[in-house]
């Protein structure tokens, strides 16, 4: 029987497996109870008809722990234009305090207008940030303010990408190819900042083995289901998968094609994952490991066990079940 | 390949015209440890994705925490060490195996950590320890196979690897037989994600 919706999936894995996730149930918890906290705080700002805080990140992915970022983009509906409310200093006065500055702070902390995002596609107008403030938006991102700006714009840049689709029963191959673009572009760069001396390289790698993994397949696999459905049936399932958190969505498939027990070790590594990151210790460590210590540190080496977990769980999904030739068609070329 | 005990080069030569996807180094026999530790030390690159190494269950003579401070001590490149339950004679000195620590279920002719029941205090003593299933031994315990899903529905999370064969009367790895495949494959695909460790040679080898 085919899976309902992707919201809940996890949920119904953990309860077919046996298991608790009782790391990610507590990150979904806490993000659950700090998200209204902020929320009040930031619709007190003035704002500007068509715009939105939009989080990205751990907030989205529903993954809060005491330690995430604050990844947070100021989203407006049309063209780049100046003196837009609420302004970036007011949204500094309530999110990335402290310890919780975004990420990337050149691709966050801004603002960000959908006409670029939406149209500037390709080419190179299409830059590093306008490519991952368009993935992210369509992959983790959850509105603090502005609902109806945010789903306008995401609807909008989905509705992009449907466009193109020629035929039912296939994969929407422009959106697949830059969900794929984005996740070999932070592959890549990657490398670039490990060339430039990286202080953060071990925890760039961590989660790049474990929570980046997770958002592209989390993008990938909803994407490749498509090739059940119709043009309209693509878009309604693609609203239903990518309203929910990317762990649900990858429940959703796991529970989909049938493969519990891989889904349920997925799941069991990922949970870990998301205990180390809670782990103020483990995090220390992880921030000073470098390519040249990295075989030293216990912590490093439980993270290079969970990212070949959840490879060796997502590849089961992919070329072990009856997606096999679809993932086999589209996943290569 | 029980010919060439010892002969690490050798094994891993013969193992690799099977496969470069895993491996697990055996040392079954307590004697062949350090010939192993050195083979392992030497820096020869092993280019496996998945190496496990079986730790010692006969020829039993160094004390536990000797023996488990030797395997515990062991290159951290290496992501399994396969222990038989009933060689544990306390469990605290396994916990510095930390997750590496993989608990294999028992043929019929041992009496304890043959079933979901039998290994659960094992697990419960070493909540880092993954499972190492072997299916023919489930087989021996059961036939029927539903002892061996019962050890999968309790532990599927803990899973890290797969040992498979058939065995002969004598309770020794043969290579799987066309009856044993029928019998194994619905368990076997709830392992599809894991590495599966041949303990005889493939049919066609």
């Amino acid at each position: 029987m085919r899976e309902a919706s992707a919201s809940g999936a996890l949920e119904r894995l953990a309860e077919r497996a046996g298991e608790e996730f009782s790391n990610l149930q507590a990150a979904r918890n806490l993000a659950a109870a700090d998200q209204p906290k902020l929320e009040k705080r930031l619709e007190r700002l003035e704002h500007d008809p068509g715009s939105s805080v939009v989080l990205f990140g751990s907030w989205a992915r529903r993954e809060l722990t005491e330690h995430s970022d604050d990844d947070w983009l100021i989203l407006v509906e049309g063209e780049p234009r100046d003196d837009v409310s609420p302004s970036i200093e007011e949204v500094t006065t309530i999110l990335g305090r402290d310890e919780r500055k975004p990420g990337e702070q050149e691709v966050f902390g801004i603002h960000a207008f959908c006409d670029d995002i939406a149209e500037k596609v390709g080419l190179d107008r299409d830059d590093n940030t306008n490519l991952t403030h368009r993935v992210l938006l369509m992959l983790e991102s959850v509105p603090f303010t502005g609902h109806d700006a945010h789903r306008r714009c995401w609807e909008r840049i989905l509705d992009g990408y449907l466009k193109e689709v020629r035929r039912d029963e296939r994969p929407p191959r422009f959106f697949l190819n830059d969900v794929v673009r984005y996740w070999r572009t932070i592959c890549v760069d990657f490398v670039g900042k490990q060339r430039e001396a990286d202080e953060k390289w071990g925890i760039r790698n961590a989660k790049l083995r474990a929570s980046r993994k997770v958002l592209f397949a989390g993008g990938l696999l909803p994407i490749l289901q498509c090739f059940r459905f119709n043009r309209d049936g693509m878009r309604e399932f693609l609203v239903d998968q990518l309203t929910a958190p990317a762990t649900d969505r990858l429940a959703y498939a796991f529970l989909e094609w049938e493969v519990f027990d891989p889904g349920a070790r997925f799941f069991d590594a990922y949970d870990r994952w998301i205990g180390l990151l809670n782990d103020e210790e483990i995090r220390t460590e992880l921030k000073a490991v470098t390519p040249e210590n990295a075989d030293e540190s216990a912590a490093f080496r439980e993270v290079q066990r969970i990212g070949r977990d959840l490879e060796r769980g997502l590849l089961a999904l992919l070329f072990d079940t009856d997606l096999e030739p679809i993932s086999r068609q589209y996943g290569i070329f | 390949m029980t010919d060439h005990r010892g002969d690490w080069p050798r094994l891993v030569s013969e193992a690799l015209e099977v496969s470069s996807f895993a491996v697990e180094l055996s040392a079954l026999s307590e004697r062949e440890l350090p010939s192993l530790i050195d083979f392992l030390a030497d820096g020869t690159w092993l280019p496996f994705r998945y190496i496990s190494v079986h730790a010692p269950s006969k020829g039993m003579s160094l004390p536990e925490p000797d023996l488990t401070r030797l395997l515990a001590e062991l290159p951290a490149w290496i992501d399994a060490i396969v222990v038989h339950p009933d060689v544990i004679e306390d469990p605290e000195n396994y916990v510095k195996l930390g997750r590496r620590l993989t608990i294999e279920n028992m043929d019929r002719r041992k009496e304890d950590g043959c079933d979901a029941e039998q290994l659960r205090p094992y697990f419960e003593a070493l909540p880092e320890a993954g499972l190492c299933f072997d299916i023919a031994h489930a087989a021996s315990i059961d036939s029927t196979m539903s002892g061996g899903a019962e050890i999968l529905d309790s532990f599927t999370s803990r899973l890290r690897h797969v040992h498979l064969s058939s065995l002969d009367g004598e309770s020794h790895h043969v290579p799987l037989t066309r009856k044993d495949t029928d019998r194994f494959s619905p368990l076997l695909d709830r392992c599809r994600d894991v590495p599966w460790i041949l303990e005889a040679p493939p049919p066609h080898a």
